[in-house]
C-alpha cells in the first residue's frame, strides 16, 4: 500500500563490500571457487593486495575464522592490522559512523568484522569509504563460511545445480546457515533444513527451502549434511530439555551414518561438540569433509579479497 | 477572545451533527454554531472546503517530562500536539520519577500551566515505579488529576497484584489501560517474529506475547469489573479476543496506532532501529484485520502512542536503541491514508469522542455551551518531514510519505494555538 521512500541501505556502488554471499553473483561465487582451488594448488606471490591495509576487527572471540583470514591476507601481501575490542563500547549510536571515518582516515581500506549483533557489518559499511568483508554477525551471516562450504561442495561434485543438502541443528540462531541458504538457493541446490521447531522455526520455510523433522527420513536422500553446533545455552533458555534428548532426534551416528548414501559427505561448520550433534565415528568417517573445510577457508577468503578489492575483470 | 470559524462543514458526532455552518466562539466557551453569524470584532478563521471538528484527543502520548527532557518536554509535545490537531493528550507514567504520587501529578501541572498549548490529562501507574510489584495509591491519584492508570511500557506480570490492583480502584474513575506484552516471550527482540526475523536473523517477538497477556486482561477485567482499555493493539488474534470479551458484557475498549495499521515488519533490511516499537510492527494480514477492525468497530480509539526519541539514541545497534517513535505531528494523514473511506464522523468520534468518554474528561463535542476545542481540517495532501516536527522526537517510519488529509488549525480553550500556514502560534516558554 505505503511505499517508504528509498532508505539509506545503498549509500554507493563501490568499493564493494562482503555483508553476505548475495552481494556476489552466481558467477562471481564461482570464480572465487575456482580461483580458490587454483591458490590451493599454487600459492599466489604476494602482490594481489600488496601494501593494502587490511584491518581485522573482531568484537567477537574467534580462532579459526581470525587466523584463517589472517593468513589468507598475509598470503596475498596485504597489511595485517588484527585489534580485538570485545563487545566494547565501540559500536553504541553515531560512534558507528565516527568510528568508521576515523579508520578510514588513518589510511585502513578494508575491514574484515565480527560482531554478536546481527546487521553491524551492515551498518559499519554504510559510514566506511572503503571494503568491509563480513566475518560473521550475530545470527545473520557468515558469507566466507558460506563460500568455503560451497567450494568443499564443489570439490566434491563438480556441480551446484540439483545438489540435495541438509543442514541439521540450531538453524534458529545460525549465521551459518542462513549463508547457506542464501548461498545454496543462488546456485539451485535443493536445501532440508532439520532440527526440533524450538530452534527450527516453520517461519524458515520458503520458496526452495524445505522443513522436515524426521531427520531418519532425509539422510538416505541427501549428497551431503551439514551438522551445525549445538550450545549449551540452549537449554537454559528452555529451548531444549537435555543435550542428550537432542541426540536422539538429530545426533549424526553410528546407526544414521547406515542410512547416509556412499557418496555423501558430512560437513560442520565448527567448533564441534563431539558425542552431542556427531559422534566420533562420524568424525572419523570417510565421508567427513571438516578438515577440508577448514583448509579451503584461506583459499576463498584470498580469493574473496581479490575479487572485492581488484575486481573480476582483471583476472576473470 | 471572539473566535468566529466561517463556512466549514461542522460535524459532530456527538449529536449527529453534520453541515456547513458558521461557529462562534467566545471567552473559551462555543457560543453560537449556525448557517450565518455576523461578525462583532471576532477572529476569523476562514474554514471553506474544511471539515470543524471537535477538539482531537491522543490518549496515549509520552511527553518525557519529568525528567527525560532531553527526549521531550510538555512544551515541545504539546507544540506538536496542537500542531497534529490535538487539543489534549493523555500522557503515560514512564517518566523519570513515575507517575505514581500526587507529587508528580502536581508538577506535570504547574508544567502545563507556563508552558503547555494543549490540555494534558495525566495517566499515573499502576504499581509503584511501574515494577508489578507495589499497588499505587489510586484515590489520591484521582484526586490529584489522574484520568486513568497504566504501567504502560511495561506488563504487570504477576496476576495476583493485577486483580488486586483492579479490584481496589474499581470505584475509582478511570480505567485501567494494558500494555499487552509477554516479558519473557518478548525477550530481547527487536521485531515481529516471522519470515523477515528468520531471513534478517534478529531476536524476534511472537504475536503469543501480546495476545496471552490481551486475553489474560479481558478476564481479570471480566473478573473485577474494573472499567479497562486495551492499548496499540496490534493483532487478529487480540482483536477476536476482544470481540469475545464484549460478547460476554465485558466493559472493554481499545485503541490503534497508525503504524500498526499502515507498515509492517519488513522495515528492518537495514537493520537501523526506526521502526522498532513495541508492540513491534506485524505484517499485512494484521494490518488489514486491524482496519477492518476500525470499520466494524470493534476498535474504539486512534491513539499515536507518540514516543520521542532523540536522534542519537534512535541511531544506535537495533538491540540498544530504544522502542517507539514520534506519532502526534502524523496522526491526521497518517490515519486517513489507512482509512481513506472511513466516514468523517468515525474518523472524528475516534480521534475526539470516543477517548473522551473512555477518559472520562470534557471534551469530543461542539455542543453550545461546550469548551472550545476544536480541530479544522482537510484535504490538502503534504509530505512528512520529520526534521520539521515541533517535537524533539525527529523520528519516524513515516518520514517522506505523502499524506492527503491535513490539520488546517487547532483551537485550544477558544484560542487558535496552530494554523497549518502560520505554524504553532504561541512562543514556547521554554524548551
Amino acid at each position: 500500500m505505503c511505499q517508504s521512500p528509498t532508505g539509506s541501505m545503498q549509500t554507493r556502488s563501490s568499493p564493494r563490500s562482503l555483508l553476505d554471499i548475495d552481494d556476489l553473483s552466481r558467477d562471481e561465487i564461482a570464480l572465487v571457487i575456482r580461483r580458490s582451488g587454483e591458490f590451493r594448488t599454487q600459492l599466489p606471490d604476494r602482490s594481489l593486495l600488496a601494501g593494502v591495509p587490511v584491518l581485522n576487527l573482531f568484537f567477537e572471540a574467534s580462532t579459526r575464522t581470525a587466523t584463517s583470514f589472517t593468513l589468507a591476507e598475509q598470503r596475498v601481501g596485504a597489511d595485517v592490522i588484527t585489534f580485538a575490542p570485545g563487545t566494547s563500547s565501540l559500536g553504541k549510536g553515531e560512534t558507528i559512523a565516527d568510528t568508521a571515518i576515523t579508520l578510514r582516515a588513518i589510511g585502513v581500506r578494508v575491514i574484515v568484522v565480527r560482531h554478536n549483533e546481527s546487521g553491524f557489518p551492515r551498518r559499519l559499511a554504510e559510514s566506511f569509504d572503503g571494503h568491509v568483508v563480513n566475518a560473521g554477525d550475530g545470527t545473520r551471516a557468515h558469507p566466507t563460511q558460506a563460500l568455503l562450504d560451497l567450494a568443499t561442495l564443489h570439490a566434491e561434485f563438480g556441480r551446484f545445480e540439483g545438489l540435495r543438502v541438509a543442514i541439521v541443528g540450531d538453524i534458529l540462531h545460525s549465521r551459518v546457515a542462513r549463508s547457506n541458504i542464501v548461498g545454496m538457493k543462488m546456485l539451485g541446490i535443493d536445501v532440508t533444513l532439520v532440527g526440533p521447531p524450538t530452534l527450527l522455526p516453520d517461519s524458515f520455510a520458503q520458496d526452495g527451502v524445505r522443513i522436515e523433522r524426521d531427520f531418519d527420513a532425509v539422510l538416505p536422500r541427501v549428497d551431503a549434511v551439514m551438522m551445525l553446533r549445538i550450545q549449551r545455552e540452549r537449554i537454559a533458555a528452555s529451548l531444549l530439555p537435555a543435550l542428550a534428548d537432542y541426540t536422539i532426534g538429530y545426533q549424526l551416528g553410528t546407526q544414521r551414518l547406515r542410512l547416509l548414501p556412499k557418496h555423501a559427505v558430512v560437513l560442520h561448520p565448527g567448533p564441534y561438540n563431539r558425542g552431542v550433534e556427531l559422534t566420533d565415528e562420524a568424525l572419523a568417517d570417510p565421508r567427513s569433509r571438516y578438515e577440508t573445510q577448514v583448509t579451503n577457508g584461506v583459499f576463498v577468503r584470498m580469493a574473496a579479497l581479490d575479487l572485492l578489492v581488484n575486481g573480476t575483470a582483471v583476472r576473470a | 477572545m471572539r473566535v468566529l470559524i466561517r463556512g466549514g462543514r461542522v460535524i459532530d458526532p456527538s449529536r449527529g451533527l453534520d453541515a456547513i455552518r458558521d461557529v462562534a466562539i467566545d471567552g473559551g466557551i462555543i457560543r453560537a454554531i449556525s448557517e450565518h453569524i455576523e461578525e462583532r470584532g471576532h477572529e476569523i478563521i476562514d474554514a471553506t472546503n474544511c471539515v470543524v471538528a471537535p477538539g482531537f484527543i491522543d490518549m496515549h502520548v509520552h511527553l518525557r517530562e519529568p525528567g527525560q527532557t532531553h527526549k521531550e518536554t510538555i512544551a515541545t509535545g504539546t507544540a506538536a500536539a496542537v500542531a497534529g490537531g490535538f487539543t489534549a493528550v493523555a500522557c503515560m507514567p514512564n517518566t523519570t520519577p513515575s507517575i505514581d504520587t500526587p507529587a508528580v501529578i502536581a508538577e506535570i501541572a504547574q508544567r502545563v500551566a507556563q508552558a503547555g498549548l494543549a490540555r494534558v490529562y495525566p495517566i499515573a501507574a499502576i504499581t509503584h515505579e511501574r515494577k508489578g510489584e507495589q499497588l499505587a495509591p489510586y484515590h489520591e491519584l484521582a484526586l490529584a488529576g489522574a484520568v486513568a492508570f497504566s504501567d504502560d511500557g511495561a506488563t504487570i506480570e504477576n496476576v495476583r497484584v493485577l486483580r488486586n490492583a483492579a479490584l481496589y480502584a474499581r470505584d475509582v474513575k478511570g480505567p485501567f489501560i494494558s500494555h499487552c506484552l509477554d516479558d519473557a516471550l518478548h525477550g530481547d527482540a527487536v521485531m515481529n517474529e516471522g519470515l523477515h526475523s528468520a531471513v534478517l536473523g534478529l531476536p524476534a517477538s511472537p504475536r503469543l506475547a501480546e495476545d496471552v497477556v490481551v486475553a489474560r486482561d479481558v478476564l481479570v477485567a471480566a473478573d473485577t469489573g474494573k472499567a479497562w482499555h486495551i492499548a496499540h493493539v496490534s493483532t487478529e488474534t487480540s482483536l477476536d479476543i476482544l470481540r469475545w470479551a464484549r460478547s460476554r458484557g465485558t466493559a472493554v475498549t481499545c485503541e490503534v496506532t497508525p503504524h500498526h495499521l499502515l507498515l509492517h515488519d519488513d522495515l528492518f533490511v537495514d537493520y537501523h532501529a526506526r521502526a522498532k516499537v513495541a508492540p513491534p510492527l506485524r505484517g499485512p494480514q494484521d494490518s488489514a484485520a486491524l482496519r477492518a477492525a476500525v470499520r466494524d468497530g470493534t476498535i474504539d480509539v486512534f491513539a499515536t502512542d507518540h514516543a520521542p526519541h532523540t536522534l542519537e539514541e534512535k541511531a544506535q545497534l537495533l538491540s540498544i536503541a530504544p522502542v517507539g517513535f514520534s506519532g502526534l505531528e502524523i496522526a491526521v494523514g497518517a490515519y486517513a491514508h489507512a482509512l481513506p473511506d472511513l466516514p468523517l464522523d468515525r474518523f472524528i468520534s475516534l480521534l475526539s469522542t470516543r477517548p473522551a468518554q473512555i477518559l472520562g474528561v470534557e471534551g469530543g463535542t461542539l455542543a453550545v455551551g461546550a469548551r472550545a476545542d476544536l480541530t479544522i481540517f482537510g484535504e490538502r495532501p503534504w509530505t512528512v518531514d520529520a526534521h520539521s516536527f515541533y517535537s524533539k522526537g525527529k523520528n519516524t517510519p513515516f518520514d517522506g510519505f505523502t499524506f492527503s488529509r491535513r490539520v488546517v488549525a487547532t483551537v485550544v480553550g477558544g484560542r487558535l494555538a496552530y494554523q497549518a500556514d502560520r505554524g504553532v502560534l504561541e512562543p514556547l516558554a521554554y524548551t
